[in-house]
């Protein structure tokens, strides 16, 4: 019973472990790739 | 090119039928085996179904013809003034209509490119599927370029996974073709941008390394600037700040040195959302307003870092400035607001004039009705895990536990389809 809930215990830990990890949702309405043309002076970025 | 796909796509270009153009010259049977390189026909044969198309046959011009679209591909790789553009275009289609030339097919790929840099992407649609006849007939280099376009407009669609399965048919061509270093980079770069954009960081990475290096050593200032954009948004997501940091500030560095406002201002954009992201409001908030009171970024500009101070001052609840920010943005869409462009602003901005003012039928009407299924139309996950958390924190805030722990559900099981992306 012990090893049963020390296993489900360090399961829990690794998957909260994993997901903590993960990079987090970006705002994309915030973060801005540039555009895959050249950028010029005037025009969007977008 | 050889003469046989060449009579096609002017045929084709003439919306002409077979039988209209060999009528009286060759069978319908015949011109087909010509047209797909099936059979070699006579001099005189091709000469007399030249002239039907209304195409002169002189090497001479040909070579000019070559120089000026050369001339022509290379404006659509840097930044040029959009007329010069156009009135190249126009001639060397004029001259293209009359002339043989071996250049036509690069000429018309190329127009794919010609029409998103225009941002006509219809036009560039329309010439995908006017070209899509004739692509098995198109050599190594055709296809380098073929792929590399449609990656492109794959790219301004929205489409990335579609996007990068393009770019890499475009890349799988290099190693036969003696393409120019910057061809190389031009692809490498946009290859960064659509890791970036899937958030594929590593890879992202890669290829920015690759790409700046050659960039470097052509001291194309602007495009290094590109590269480091990327560069810093890749090492934000993977935490390795200080680096983020560093990249961004080379590539405001570089945008200043080119009295480049759009990079300068791009480059603070993403600043500001890294210190977002990393819980430093003020420090965000100082970056934002900088993009903010550039009296020289255009609108689309000036709505992003509106709508991240909106949400940056709500988070410290700071509402004067919130309310602020919000008539701001109001001001800036005026009438712009039902703009496809811009709909995404005008959502956020009302949004978040609903919930500071406590109107709670409007702000769940707009969020439920409207702005999810906007979000979930163009698989915007990120911001969908945003605002249905809102949306499970405001029911939670009235008691509606239900109601809130199906947003609250909605938001985890977009985050997890994010992850998995």
């Amino acid at each position: 019973m012990k090893k049963l809930v020390a296993t489900f215990v360090l399961g829990t830990v690794l998957v909260a472990g994993l997901l903590f990890s993960q990079d987090q949702p970006t705002d994309t309405a915030s973060e801005l790739e540039p555009s895959i043309f050249s950028i010029s002076n005037t025009s969007s970025f977008f | 090119m050889e003469i046989g796909p060449y009579i096609k796509l002017h045929r084709i270009k003439q919306e002409m039928t077979q039988a209209e153009l060999a009528e009286g010259i060759v069978s319908f049977a015949y011109l087909s085996k010509i047209e797909n390189q099936k059979t070699e026909a006579s001099p005189d044969v091709i000469s007399l179904l030249c002239t039907r198309l209304g195409i002169q046959l002189d090497n001479e011009k040909d070579i000019t013809i070559k120089e000026k679209c050369q001339e022509w591909f290379g404006q659509l790789f840097e930044v040029n003034s959009k007329e010069e553009i156009k009135k190249n275009y126009k001639e060397l289609e004029e001259l293209l209509e009359n002339n043989h030339s071996e250049s036509l097919v690069m000429f018309e790929i190329h127009k794919i490119r010609y029409f998103l840099v225009l941002g006509e992407k219809e036009e560039a649609l329309k010439q995908i599927n006017n070209l899509a006849e004739i692509s098995s007939t198109f050599d190594s280099l055709h296809q380098f370029y073929w792929y590399k376009f449609k990656g492109n407009y794959s790219s301004i669609d929205g489409e990335f996974n579609q996007a990068m399965k393009m770019y890499k048919l475009a890349e799988d061509k290099l190693n036969q073709l003696d393409l120019a270093e910057e061809e190389i980079a031009d692809l490498h770069y946009t290859i960064a941008v659509t890791h970036s954009k899937l958030r594929n960081t590593l890879e992202a990475i890669e290829y920015a390394d690759k790409s700046i290096d050659i960039y470097r050593k052509q001291y194309n200032f602007m495009r290094c600037a590109q590269c480091h954009i990327i560069l810093g948004i890749s090492y934000r997501r993977i935490k390795m700040y200080e680096k983020a940091i560093k990249n961004h500030n080379l590539a405001k560095h570089l945008g200043k040195l080119n009295k480049n406002k759009q990079t300068i201002q791009l480059a603070n954009q993403n600043l500001g959302y890294l210190h977002s992201a990393r819980g430093d409001a003020k420090e965000a908030i100082h970056y934002y307003v900088e993009v903010v009171n550039d009296p020289e970024i255009d609108l689309n500009a000036k709505l992003t870092a509106v709508t991240s101070l909106i949400k940056e001052y709500y988070s410290i609840y700071n509402f004067n400035k919130t309310k602020e920010m919000i008539e701001k943005g109001f001001e800036l869409l005026d009438d712009y607001n039902t703009s496809e462009s811009y709909k995404i602003h005008y959502y956020v901005i009302n949004t978040y004039n609903y919930a500071i003012k406590e109107e709670k039928d409007k702000f769940e009407s707009l969020v439920i009705d409207e702005f999810i299924p906007y979000l979930k139309k163009h698989k915007d996950y990120a911001n969908i895990v945003v605002y249905a958390n809102m949306l499970g924190n405001h029911f939670e805030k009235i008691s509606r536990y239900k109601d809130s722990v199906k947003y609250y559900k909605l938001a985890n099981l977009t985050y997890e389809e994010l992850i998995s992306l």
